[in-house]
């Protein structure tokens, strides 16, 4: 089978199946938890948090800060037209474009970079179950070995699950 | 050392007749658009002859004033228009480039002077009217923006003679359409960059002054008119 | 939250997706009609000529300029609830988050589509972008119209961004009740979220940073409108003051947007039991300071100007106070000014019907405001001898009514697409109260009954 889990009906017993889990044996990257909505408190929620996302983010503006600069610059310089008593370079104005572009570049890579790390679209069907967006948080192990698989429906069951469910 | 087109009008000789403003329509392919559209704004006289009535009856004056677009040296019309279809160019002339215009009309709201006119509608030249376009100018179809040049059609054809015939260009070699109908002679043109010039002459004049000083954009055309004891 | 309140909040909030009533598709093919009939009228306007407005000589921009003023500061409705509110930690945006997001997304849609109608060649608006053209055509940097160009881009894909992200988990729910060819639309939208510990840090993360880097380009955005203003030499326009003032007057029409648009929501949707009127209520307090605010900002800027006696700005200041848009003039500082203040400032009247009248009155005046600053200025120039009239003609106010048809068209659509509360937001928080449900109601009908 290609996946072996559980449905809780609350943060607690999935924290204690997730605790079950571990004593078990399995690491945390092993252990698949899915909910409807985000958990802050439980620990079960608290892995993978650390997230580069504010740094790329900020290179995402500078990457855009600099490319602004340039293209004002270089085009401005390059079809030289006078207008008005302003200088062929006007910083006043390309500071306006150069602003607006930064912010673009910030953007723009922080949703690149969330459409990468949270792996979205996923093309090849996930392992998933309905029921999380009923409100049922789901704990569980995918590929896991045949000869483990009881020892795992131990520990989901001792964490007062509601259903079993192989897939 | 580069040419700069500028102008003068005498307000003194000015008789108001109008003359002027009947050629620069001639000479630039300007539309009349009808007294209903001259009804709501939209007549378009690149040169237009402002007229005032002072004082009380009968001790009544009455003064004229052509104006036409002031080629700013810091011309407010030109940083704002997004397609570079309005610049300066290095003779001191502001462009404006119909092919480049796509219509949003921030120079015109921009320009002190009220001097630049959209096309509101595509003109019209019922036959055989349409024989009396002049093929110098193009004709400006619906969208676009339009003002008074100076006449450039006659600056680059008389600085391309004069660079065929190997010599420089003289005072009076230029004369637009406004300067060489006026009957009074209230005009002139010609290149502030030459001081023997008559229109050099002309701006430094006690009597002279430009109009919309204080706002600073630096107009290229001089009024002069007796001035009088405030 | 217990499971049976979690699968009403479902319930409640799906149903809209779910059940459609005739009134639905009346409503849509009505809304629909006006907006075809204003696509006709801008068809005819680029056939015939830009002569069927009333623009003229010297009045070069009036409706539709007002216009892209008027919705592109109705979008600053969303910015300010999702964005700040999310940032001060308000719990009390939850409801009203998606709602807001939703106006501004759209009114930055159809606000942005007016400097491409008010155009004398609407068909070569693309010049305005940066692209390499072998015609050399490039656009000039030191345009407001640019800059213009520059931010609504900006504005409009960080906006739509922060719109559509939070929506990812809801499809997924959507996926999750429907079945068929909606479910696998639906599917397709949700992007195959599972709803990991890691996804949902790196969505959180990411409406964080989107918050922070929405606030300054909404501000940015305003400001930039108000150069198209502030940098022409045009009487009462050359003000240094029209940056702040009209950001404060954006966020203060769209926030009346938004009460507008969240009590339709309430009445159409039946979701009285997620939109309180305590939301309202908050809503009717920001909308109230911002209207003092907005008055603060009049007042600085016509008393700077009465006081400084310049001949020019004192022409037109007349012309607005006493002259001929005087009737317009009152009538905005009475909708925008003394009917808000005096329903909002008062505990008893500050209702939802109270803040839907006060809100009404501000669009009105807001947009009456926008009218106000574009037409008496550019009628009264330097030059008294050019100064001008300007009439409305039927092609502008079509379009104007269309516009505020295609804004409800797209909004209905949306709600019926997709929930207009953000499902999984109000689980969150819920469960960040720690109450049980029971024990909420009592508190929230407490407030509704004291």
């Amino acid at each position: 089978m290609s996946a072996v889990y559980a449905l809780y009906a609350d943060p607690e017993s999935a924290q204690r199946a997730v605790n079950g889990l571990q004593a078990a044996g399995l690491s945390h990257a092993e252990i698949v938890v899915m909910s409807g909505e985000p958990f802050e408190e439980q620990p079960f929620a608290q892995q993978d948090k650390a997230t580069w996302l504010w740094y790329i983010a900020c290179a995402g503006g500078l990457i855009g800060m600099i490319f602004s600069t340039w293209l004002t610059r270089m085009t401005e310089l390059a079809w030289p037209l006078q207008t008005g008593n302003m200088p062929i370079v006007a910083w006043w104005p390309n500071l306006i474009v150069i602003f607006e572009l930064t912010m673009l570049g910030a953007i723009l890579a922080t949703v690149i970079t969330l459409f990468i790390t949270a792996k979205l679209p996923r093309r090849t069907p996930a392992f998933y179950d309905p029921e999380v967006t009923n409100g049922k948080i789901l704990v569980g192990v995918e590929n896991p070995s045949a000869a483990s698989v009881p020892a795992l429906e131990r520990a989901l069951m001792a964490g007062g699950a509601a259903e079993l469910k192989r897939r | 050392m580069a040419h700069k087109w500028g102008m003068a009008v005498d307000l003194d000789l000015c008789t108001g007749c109008g003359a002027c403003v009947t050629a620069c329509h001639a000479e630039n392919n300007i539309p009349t658009v009808g007294p209903e559209q001259a009804a709501r704004g939209r007549a378009m006289h690149w040169l237009r002859v402002e007229r005032y009535w002072e004082g009380d009856f009968p001790d009544v004056r009455l003064k004229f004033r052509p104006v036409m677009c002031q080629q700013c040296d810091a011309a407010p019309c030109e940083p704002v228009c997004p397609t570079y279809a309005s610049h300066h160019t290095a003779e001191g002339l502001n462009a404006q480039v119909y092919n480049r215009c796509i219509g949003t009309r921030y120079c015109a709201n921009a320009c002190p002077y009220n001097v630049r006119f959209f096309d509101f509608f595509n003109p019209q030249w019922p036959k055989p009217l349409h024989l009396q376009l002049n093929p110098d100018v193009s004709v400006r179809e619906v969208g676009v923006m339009e003002k008074c040049t100076f006449c450039v059609q006659r600056i680059n054809a008389a600085s391309i003679d004069a660079k065929a015939e190997k010599r420089e260009l003289k005072d009076g070699d230029i004369k637009p359409a406004c300067v060489q109908s006026c009957s009074a002679r209230a005009m002139a043109f010609g290149d502030l960059n030459d001081p023997e010039s008559e229109v050099s002459r002309l701006s430094r004049s006690p009597r002279g002054g430009t109009l919309l000083e204080d706002l600073g954009t630096l107009p290229k055309v001089t009024y002069l008119e007796r001035q009088t004891q405030v | 939250m217990s499971a049976a309140s979690s699968n009403k909040l479902t319930a409640d909030l799906l149903r809209p997706l779910l059940e459609t009533s005739w009134r639905f598709y009346a409503l849509v093919v009505f809304l629909a009609g006006i907006v075809l009939m204003g696509l006709g009228t801008w068809a005819y306007q680029m056939f015939n000529g830009f002569g069927v407005t009333g623009i003229n000589n010297p009045i070069f921009w009036a409706f539709y300029i007002t216009n892209f003023v008027f919705w592109i500061g109705i979008s600053h409705a969303g910015t300010l609830i999702s964005a700040i509110l999310r940032l001060v930690n308000a719990g009390w945006r939850r409801p009203v988050t998606r709602c807001a997001e939703v106006i501004t997304a759209f009114a930055l849609m159809i606000g942005a589509l007016f400097p491409i109608i008010h155009l004398g060649r609407p068909w070569l608006f693309f010049w305005l972008m940066p692209y390499p053209s072998s015609r050399l055509i490039w656009p000039n940097f030191r345009s407001p119209l640019v800059w213009d160009f520059f931010a609504i881009t900006t504005y409009l894909t960080g906006s739509v961004l922060f719109l559509v992200l939070p929506m990812i988990p809801d499809f997924a729910l959507v996926r999750d009740h429907t079945t068929g060819l909606r479910g696998r639309i639906y599917g397709a939208l949700a992007l195959g979220w599972q709803g990991t510990p890691k996804q949902w840090h790196r969505l959180e993360s990411a409406m964080s940073i989107m918050a922070i880097a929405i606030i300054p380009v909404a501000v940015s955005v305003h400001t930039i409108v108000s150069f198209d203003f502030s940098m022409a030499p045009v009487p009462m326009w050359h003000s240094t003051m029209f940056g702040p003032y009209f950001v404060a007057g954006a966020i203060f029409s769209g926030i009346a947007g938004l009460i507008i648009a969240m009590a339709a929501l309430r009445k159409f949707l039946h979701i009285e039991a997620y939109l309180h009127p305590v939301h309202f209520q908050n809503l009717g307090k920001l909308l109230l300071m911002m209207s003092l605010l907005w008055g603060y900002f009049v007042f600085a800027e016509r008393l700077t100007i009465w006081y400084g006696n310049g001949s020019a700005e004192i022409a037109v200041l007349r012309v607005t106070q006493k002259g001929s848009f005087a009737p317009l003039y009152w009538t905005m500082v009475v909708v925008n000014f003394v009917i808000p203040v005096s329903i909002l400032s008062i505990r008893k009247l500050r209702t939802i019907t109270g803040c839907v009248i006060a809100s009404c009155g501000v669009l009105v005046g807001m947009w009456l405001e926008r009218f106000l600053i574009v037409v008496p200025s550019l009628g009264h120039k330097y030059l008294p001898y050019s100064w001008g009239v300007y009439r409305p003609r039927p092609v502008e106010i079509m379009i104007t009514i269309s516009t505020f048809a295609a804004m409800a068209l797209l909004y209905v659509l949306f709600s019926k697409f997709v929930p207009i509360i953000s499902i999984w937001e109000m689980k969150v928080g819920e469960q960040e109260t720690h109450e049980t449900a029971l024990q909420r109601t009592s508190r929230v009908l407490g407030e509704l009954h004291p």
